[in-house]
C-alpha cells in the first residue's frame, strides 16, 4: 500500500512537472512577429449583471438605446467571464484577445492599449482626456443642510479621498483639506448608483467613526433613480455613475467624488498598443472581426 | 436495573440514528422548497414558454429577456460530449482494471483513478483554462473556449465514476460465468466481451447515468472553459463557446437583483428537474436488475 502510494505521487509530480514545462514553452518569446493578423479577434466582456459591464458598453455606445428600449449589441460569441481575474487570464493566454477591466486592475500580465491616441493612466483619467471613464457624482439639491455640507466635505477631504483611493477609484480632488469631526447627529438619506454604493458605504462606516451620532439611509438602484430621488427632495443625496443630463444639471449641486477609469486591455504580444475608440466599439458589437481590419 | 439500562441505550441510540437518517432526507426537501419556492413565481412572471423554449437571454436589456433554451442546449451538448469521450475510456479502463491489468500496473492505475475523483473542479478548470483551451485553440481552431474542450474536461471529470463502479460490477460477475465460457471452448477475450461484461451491463449503465449527473451539474471547470457565451440555436457549434445552465447561475449570480436574481434561481429549478431524471432513470435500473 506504502509503496503504491509512493508511485502515484510520483506519476502525478511527473504529469504537473510535464504541465508547467508545458506552460513554459508556450509563454512568449519574439513578440509581434509571429502575430497573425488574419486571426479572428476573441471578444472577452464581463457578465451581464456587471457594473463595469453596465459602465463600458454604455460609454462605448455597445448598449443601444432608443425611446423605452436598451438593448446590448455584444456580439455573438463573445467570452463572458465572471470576474477581473479571469479576463485577465484568458486575454493573458489569448494572443488575440480583447477586454476590459477596472484601471485598478491592469497589471503586467497583460498592455492596457491607449484610446484615441491617449494612455489610460491616473492623470489622463483625472484630467478628463481618457474617454472610457465615467464619474461617480453625488448630487443635492438646493442649500443642503449643514449635516449633509459636514458629510460632504467629509468625503472631499484627505482622509475620504484616501478610501477612494484604496477602493481602486481615483480620488476628484486636486487639493484635498483636513476634516476633524463636527460631532453631529442626525440622519442622511442616500439613494442611487450601485456602482457608487460600495464606495459610499465606506465612506459612511469612516464618517461614523468620527460622528457615531449620525445615521445612514441607503437604496441602491441605479443612477437614475438617485438623481430623481435627489430632485423631488426625497433623499438628501444621490449618487450617480454617470454624467448628468442638462436639464438634470440645472436642478442639481454636482458633486464629483472620484472617477472610474476603466482599461481596454490586450495580448502582451499583441503589437497594437493604440486603438480608436470607433473600432473598439465595432469589435464589440462585430462589426470587425479579425485584427488586420482595425486601423 | 440491567435491562431497562440498556433498553434506554437502545431507544437513545435509534433516536440518534433516525436523526441522522432524516437530516439529509430534511436537506433535500429544504432545498426542494427554496427553489421551487423562489423559482416558480419567477418562471410564471416570465411565462413558461418565454423561460424554456426563448433563446434570448438579456436580463439587462429593457425590456429584458429571460430565455434559456440556449443554455438547456447547451447543458446537454457539453454533457453529450462528456460522454462521447469520457465512457469509452472509463470502459475500457474499468475492463482492462478488472480482467487484464497485472497486479504490478493495477497498483499505479488504480490510486490514479483514486485520485483523479479527489481532484477539486475549479482545479480542474485551471488546468482546462491554462492547458486544454490552448491545446484547442492550436489544434482544432477557434479560440479554444469551446463545446469541445469543456467535453473533454468534463470527460476526463466523469472517469472516476465510470471507471470504479464498472470495474467492481464486472468484478461483482459470479466466477461461474467465466468457467462456464472457459468450459465451453470460449477463449478469454470472448469471454471478457461476450459473457462478462453484457453480464456486468446494469452496473455499468448506473456508472454512466452517474456519470451524466456529474457532468451536467459541474459548474466550476466549466465556467473557465466554455466561454459562457449564450449562443442563438443555429449557431452553436463544436469550436465556438457556450452556455451552460451551471454557467448561467454562477456568472450572473454575484451582481443580479430582482427579476433578474429570481430567474437564475428558476434556472437552477430546471437543472434540478433534469437531475430528477436522471436519478428516476437510476432507480428504474435498479429495480428492473432486482427483478431479474
Amino acid at each position: 500500500m506504502k509503496k503504491s502510494k509512493l508511485l502515484s505521487i510520483i506519476t502525478l509530480a511527473l504529469m504537473l512537472s510535464m504541465v508547467f514545462a508545458g506552460c513554459t514553452q508556450e509563454t512568449p518569446g519574439t513578440p509581434a512577429a509571429d502575430f497573425d493578423f488574419d486571426k479572428d479577434i476573441t471578444v472577452v466582456a464581463r457578465d451581464a449583471a456587471s457594473g463595469t459591464r453596465g459602465a463600458f458598453h454604455e460609454i462605448m455606445n455597445i448598449i443601444v438605446k432608443e425611446n423605452d428600449t436598451e438593448v446590448d449589441k455584444l456580439v455573438v460569441g463573445a467570452l463572458e467571464f465572471d470576474g477581473t481575474d479571469k479576463v485577465i487570464t484568458a486575454i493573458e493566454g489569448d494572443k488575440y484577445g480583447i477586454g476590459y477591466i477596472s484601471l485598478g486592475s491592469v497589471s503586467e500580465r497583460i498592455k492596457a492599449v491607449a484610446v484615441d491616441g491617449v494612455e489610460p493612466t491616473v492623470e489622463n483619467v483625472r484630467s478628463g482626456s481618457y474617454s472610457v471613464s465615467r464619474p461617480f457624482l453625488l448630487v443635492t439639491k438646493g442649500t443642503e443642510s449643514k449635516l449633509v455640507k459636514d458629510f460632504l466635505k467629509f468625503t472631499e477631504s484627505a482622509e475620504g479621498q484616501a478610501i477612494t483611493n484604496e477602493m481602486k477609484f481615483i480620488g476628484a480632488i486636486d487639493a484635498p483639506g483636513e476634516y476633524t469631526a463636527s460631532g453631529m447627529s442626525g440622519t442622511i438619506k442616500v439613494a442611487g448608483s450601485t456602482s457608487v454604493a460600495p464606495l459610499m458605504e465606506k465612506l459612511q462606516e469612516a464618517y461614523n467613526e468620527l460622528n457615531p451620532d449620525v445615521t445612514f439611509e441607503t437604496q441602491a438602484q441605479g443612477s437614475s433613480q438617485g438623481i430623481k430621488a435627489a430632485i423631488d427632495g426625497s433623499y438628501d443625496i444621490g449618487m450617480a455613475s454617470r454624467e448628468l443630463k442638462a436639464e438634470e444639471a440645472s436642478e442639481l449641486n454636482r458633486y464629483v467624488l472620484a472617477i472610474d477609469g476603466i482599461a481596454v486591455i490586450v495580448n502582451n504580444e499583441n503589437p497594437k498598443s493604440d486603438l480608436a475608440a470607433d473600432d473598439i466599439t465595432n469589435i464589440y458589437i462585430g462589426e470587425i472581426t479579425k485584427w488586420n481590419e482595425v486601423k | 436495573m440491567q435491562t431497562r439500562q440498556s433498553n434506554f441505550n437502545e431507544i437513545v441510540m435509534q433516536a440518534i440514528f433516525f436523526l441522522s437518517a432524516l437530516i439529509s432526507v430534511l436537506a433535500v426537501l429544504a432545498i426542494c422548497l427554496f427553489l421551487f419556492m423562489r423559482g416558480i413565481p419567477a418562471i410564471s412572471e416570465i411565462g413558461f414558454t418565454d423561460f424554456i423554449f426563448n433563446e434570448k437571454w438579456g436580463p439587462v436589456n429593457i425590456p429584458a429577456s429571460y430565455g434559456i433554451l440556449s443554455m438547456i442546449v447547451g447543458s446537454i451538448y457539453v454533457t453529450a460530449g462528456a460522454i462521447v469521450i469520457g465512457v469509452p475510456i472509463g470502459l475500457m479502463c474499468a475492463i482492462f482494471l478488472s480482467e487484464f491489468c497485472p497486479d504490478n500496473i493495477y497498483k499505479i492505475v488504480k490510486p490514479a483513478v483514486n485520485l483523479l475523483a479527489g481532484i477539486p473542479s475549479i482545479i480542474y478548470g485551471f488546468f482546462g483554462m491554462q492547458v486544454i483551451v490552448p491545446f484547442v485553440r492550436e489544434n482544432f481552431g477557434g479560440n479554444g473556449y469551446s463545446i469541445l474542450s469543456a467535453s473533454i474536461i468534463l470527460g476526463i471529470m466523469i472517469l472516476p465514476t465510470i471507471i470504479s463502479i464498472s470495474e467492481s460490477s464486472i468484478r461483482a460477475v459470479p466466477e461461474s460465468y467465466a468457467e462456464g465460457s472457459y468450459g465451453i471452448g470460449a477463449t478469454k477475450e470472448e469471454t471478457v466481451f461476450k459473457v462478462m461484461v453484457p453480464a456486468a451491463k446494469s452496473g455499468i449503465l448506473t456508472s454512466i447515468i452517474l456519470g451524466i449527473g456529474r457532468a451536467i451539474g459541474e459548474t466550476m471547470a466549466v465556467v473557465m472553459v466554455a466561454g459562457n457565451a449564450v449562443m442563438p440555436l443555429n449557431k452553436i457549434e463544436l469550436l465556438k463557446p457556450i452556455r451552460t445552465l451551471t454557467t448561467n447561475i454562477v456568472t450572473e449570480m454575484s451582481y443580479a437583483s430582482g427579476l433578474h436574481e429570481s430567474a437564475l434561481i428558476s434556472t437552477g429549478v430546471v437543472l434540478f428537474v433534469f437531475i430528477i431524471i436522471l436519478n428516476a432513470s437510476l432507480s428504474l435500473i435498479s429495480s428492473k436488475t432486482q427483478r431479474n
